[in-house]
């Protein structure tokens, strides 16, 4: 029985069809990238173990595939046919091979990324999530310091409430919109709206593609202040003049940003230079000139296309920019992956055992006349 | 084997071009970013207007073109210059339509002074909405405005400005006068030396046009930073004007004649003619795309353009090594096809204008485009190869089905070449999830053009593994690389198609109508060949 198993995981069939359905995977998951774009359509198809086709047949996912080719592969580097000294070079290509498959596993499973925006003279040590969403309550009125109270994205669901336990208050999250369209109020509303909700509305709109491309925003309601505070609260994303409110002689301040994760050091832009091919708008290339500071102690490191910082196990890169009226911006893309290295070594392994293999066997094949089979 | 030795010898006796003098051509000017030769700025100028590099019919070059128009705007403005091919376009601007589709700039401008406001419109559209007349008669518009710019020199950036650095914006003679910019000592000695040869050749002076442009050369060699190369300019004027690429698609047709000549008379030695032909026009194109990296500094492919070109010579030196161990023609029937083939797809790249274009940010590496991009593209040179060899397969084992050493010794061929195709594809998509952690800080995205280079791995890898595994036999292996040429077309051009991700440049309709052709070609004829073969193998057993 074992033996049956076991020769069936191994076995080259398996590994012909879970390729073939790896790429009917990868065409169709390319091909759904025009229509929903690039983000959902990894989520669906390539990040998942188990996908619903037309939202009712479950089929496998990427994970699921990759997994199961990586078991066909690593079961079937112990088949003893296939240690003999003429197959050496084939022999070291499927350990690469596998050592790809694995780092691949290792990153799906541990990295994590997000961006960093900052603007000149600015100084940020945390980045952004590129999807979740975070809403955060400041307490303004103490002595020294700001005080943060942070709720997550699981929370964050339309008919939730949310207990803010340290005041006492209750948080209805009446809606989450996706993506948003402000208008102005034309009439005067109830008194139960409160600050920004005054003026104006927050509408749905259709939501773009890339998800990155929104402007979500969350409608709340505050119970229990026994005050004026109560009422219901409308927050968006890039809300540039927040409201405050009063509670128990306290001032608040209520935001709704992307999920942060803070660094144990702290990066200040101190200028994005972009240069242009002359007499074109084409960029020719682009650079955040920065200030690492660690310990208070700041140093200089030069970001640039193709030329990231490393340090700590993130990685920075020059991604994007924000160009303003007054000021410019670097959005700088931020990783940390413990499976980075896998690539490099499983391509110099597997090119190994390709050419060993290719060395032995390539001149008995391209010759017109001889009978050795491939 | 001696006439090769002689014939490899003479091609690197090609003097490099230095030792041309400097003409007229090689004046350098400052164009879309980059310095280039007078010569290659006229010739997109007049691709752009007249539809050709040359005006053929007054036999009159590029550059004589605009230096006679610069001379005499009032006579230029009166050339029938500008192609205007859609009727609705001529007939938009008030003009009748002729049958040799001419205009001159006299004839347009009025009929487009009368269309502003539509004009107007069309600009404020989103470009991926304007129709196909919007954007010839918004294209018409802009290039009357450059042509007039042209005339009177505003738009030649002749002249390197004061503080030269690299990306500094040169500075055009028109400029000089209107804004009375006083010229420091080596922009005064240009200047010189333009008027000069300029007013020589107004009186068709040969011996004054030849010192002054003596004095050009001289004043462009005084400027103290090092902006660019004037050997590099020569070559670029000389590339130009040979035609390299003609040349070498000449010679792969002439090659693949002879081979007709040679299966039809079974003449030996009319096979080694054919070979011979081959190499030469191998040398021509290899030297074109040698010379290119040299004017430009940089890895063989970086454009799309580029890629045909790399991925046709790639072709070349896999069919020149194969003939070089078979001996039986085979090669010299894949050479001579794809070369011929690649080089007319190349050529409908080249139309667009300038080839020598310079990169966006992300792509200007040195270091990746030559590891990444060469590597894959190299793949997709191989993989087209052994999708031949698997063409050729299904066909023989019809032809020749009794034949079983030679189909044999066929399908080995293919075997080996796959082999080496996925060695580069492989490595090609590894080095590119490479490049993308060193500058995105992801190996994978699952963006469209590396999932195109993962689909042609995981097929290669599928089919080499049914082979090995016994699930399939030669011919199912042959069929299997031959619809590998459907996945490389896809993954190359196709792509950019679905205008998302990354890696999305250049589309048009033109690609995606003959991408589907070819698809519907190369499926009919695998399938039909695979079909009629596997039938003629149930008769054989059955009789």
């Amino acid at each position: 029985m074992l033996k049956f198993l076991y020769n069936f995981i191994s076995s080259p069939k398996i590994f012909v069809y879970t390729v073939l359905w790896l790429m009917i995977l990868v065409f169709f998951g390319t091909l759904a990238q025009k229509d929903i774009g690039l983000y959902a359509s990894q989520m669906k198809y390539f990040s998942s173990y188990i996908f619903l086709f037309y939202d009712y047949i479950p089929l496998p996912g990427g994970r699921v595939t990759l997994l199961l080719m990586t078991l066909n592969l690593s079961s079937s580097l112990f088949r003893k046919t296939l240690w003999k000294i003429k197959k050496i070079g084939v022999i070291i290509l499927h350990i690469g091979g596998l050592l790809l498959l694995l780092g691949g596993g290792v990153t799906a499973i541990f990295s994590s990324e997000g961006n960093m925006v900052i603007e000149e003279g600015g100084k940020v040590d945390y980045t952004d999530d590129y999807h979740r969403m975070e809403l955060c309550f400041v307490n303004l009125s103490l002595q020294d310091s700001l005080e943060y109270t942070v709720f997550d994205e699981e929370l964050l669901v339309e008919g939730n409430t949310i207990s803010y336990d340290k005041l006492g208050l209750e948080i209805d999250i009446i809606s989450r919109i996706k993506n948003t369209r402000i208008q102005n109020r034309i009439t005067e509303v109830d008194s139960v709206y409160k600050g920004f909700l005054k003026q104006f509305v927050l509408l749905p709109k259709e939501p773009e593609k890339e998800n990155t491309q929104n402007r979500p925003s969350l409608i709340f309601r505050i119970r229990g202040s026994k005050n004026n505070a109560d009422g219901i609260y409308g927050l968006f994303l890039g809300q540039k003049d927040l409201d405050i409110f009063n509670f128990k002689n306290e001032k608040f301040f209520s935001e709704f940003r992307k999920e942060r994760t803070y660094l144990p050091f702290s990066i200040e832009l101190l200028d994005f230079k972009k240069v242009l091919y002359p007499g074109t708008q084409v960029a020719k290339s682009f650079s955040s000139e920065i200030n690492l500071i660690e310990n208070e102690i700041p140093r200089r490191v030069l970001i640039q296309m193709n030329e990231p910082l490393r340090h700590m196990g993130y990685t920075f890169f020059q991604a994007s920019f924000i160009e303003e009226l007054k000021s410019e911006s670097t959005v700088l893309a931020v990783v940390k992956n413990y499976g980075r290295l896998f690539p490099y070594i499983s391509s110099i392994i597997m090119s190994i055992g390709l050419l060993v293999h290719l060395i032995i066997n390539l001149p008995k094949m391209i010759k017109k006349n001889n009978s050795i089979k491939a | 084997m001696r006439f090769f030795k002689t014939l490899l010898i003479l091609v690197f006796l090609i003097p490099l071009q230095s030792a041309y003098s400097f003409t007229v051509g090689d004046i350098p000017i400052q164009d879309e970013g980059r310095i280039k030769p007078l010569d290659t700025y006229a010739r997109n100028y007049l691709l752009a207007f007249y539809g050709k590099r040359s005006i053929p019919e007054l036999d009159l070059s590029a550059t004589d073109w605009l230096l006679d128009l610069i001379l005499d705007p009032a006579k230029g403005k009166n050339q029938k210059i500008f192609n205007i091919r859609n009727p609705e376009v001529v007939s938009s601007i008030f003009l009748d339509w002729s049958t040799d589709h001419k205009y001159s700039f006299n004839q347009v401008l009025p009929g487009l002074k009368k269309q502003t406001s539509l004009l107007k419109l069309i600009d404020d559209k989103p470009a991926n909405t304007r129709t196909v007349f919007e954007k010839q008669l918004l294209e018409l518009s802009l290039n009357i405005m450059r042509f007039e710019e042209i005339s009177y020199l505003k738009s030649l950036k002749l002249i390197p400005s004061e503080i030269s650095e690299n990306h500094e914006e040169w500075i055009s003679p028109f400029e000089f006068i209107l804004n009375g910019i006083k010229p420091n000592e080596y922009q005064s000695k240009i200047l010189n030396a333009l008027q000069q040869y300029l007013a020589s050749r107004m009186e068709n002076d040969f011996i004054i046009m030849k010192s002054s442009l003596v004095d050009y050369e001289v004043a462009l060699k005084s400027i103290p930073k090092n902006l660019f190369d004037i050997d590099n300019l020569k070559k670029e004027r000389w590339l130009n004007q040979t035609n390299l690429f003609y040349i070498s698609l000449a010679f792969y047709i002439l090659s693949f004649m002879i081979l007709g000549f040679n299966w039809m008379t079974r003449i030996t030695f009319t096979r080694r003619i054919s070979y011979a032909l081959l190499l030469i026009g191998f040398f021509a194109h290899s030297y074109g795309i040698i010379l290119r990296m040299i004017i430009m500094n940089r890895p063989p492919v970086s454009t799309l353009y580029e890629s045909v070109l790399f991925v046709s010579f790639i072709v070349l030196l896999f069919a020149i090594i194969l003939e070089y161990f078979r001996k039986d023609g085979l090669g010299i029937f894949i050479g001579a096809i794809g070369g011929s083939v690649f080089h007319f797809i190349g050529f409908g790249y080249a139309a667009d204008g300038d080839t020598l274009n310079m990169l966006v940010a992300v792509l200007n590496s040195n270091f990746w485009l030559a590891t990444h991009v060469t590597t894959i593209t190299m793949g997709y040179g191989a993989s087209l190869v052994a999708g031949f060899i698997g063409h050729l397969f299904l066909v023989e084992s019809l032809r020749k089905s009794n034949d079983k050493a030679y189909l044999k010794s066929i399908f080995n061929s293919m075997f080996g070449v796959t082999l080496v195709a996925l060695f580069f594809t492989l490595f090609g998509t590894i080095l590119g999830g490479i490049w993308a952690d060193q500058s995105w800080g992801r190996f994978w995205g699952w963006d469209p053009k590396e999932n195109g280079a993962l689909l042609i791995v995981l097929w290669q890898l599928m089919i080499i593994h049914m082979r090995l595994s016994g699930l399939a036999k030669p011919v199912d292996f042959a069929l299997g690389m031959a619809l590998n040429n459907i996945i490389v077309a896809l993954a190359w051009f196709g792509v950019n198609l679905l205008q998302v991700g990354l890696h999305s440049y250049g589309f048009d309709d033109g690609v995606a109508k003959n991408l589907f052709i070819f698809i519907g070609f190369e499926l009919i004829f695998s399938l039909g060949m695979y079909y009629l073969s596997k039938n003629n193998l149930k008769n054989e057993l059955s009789t």
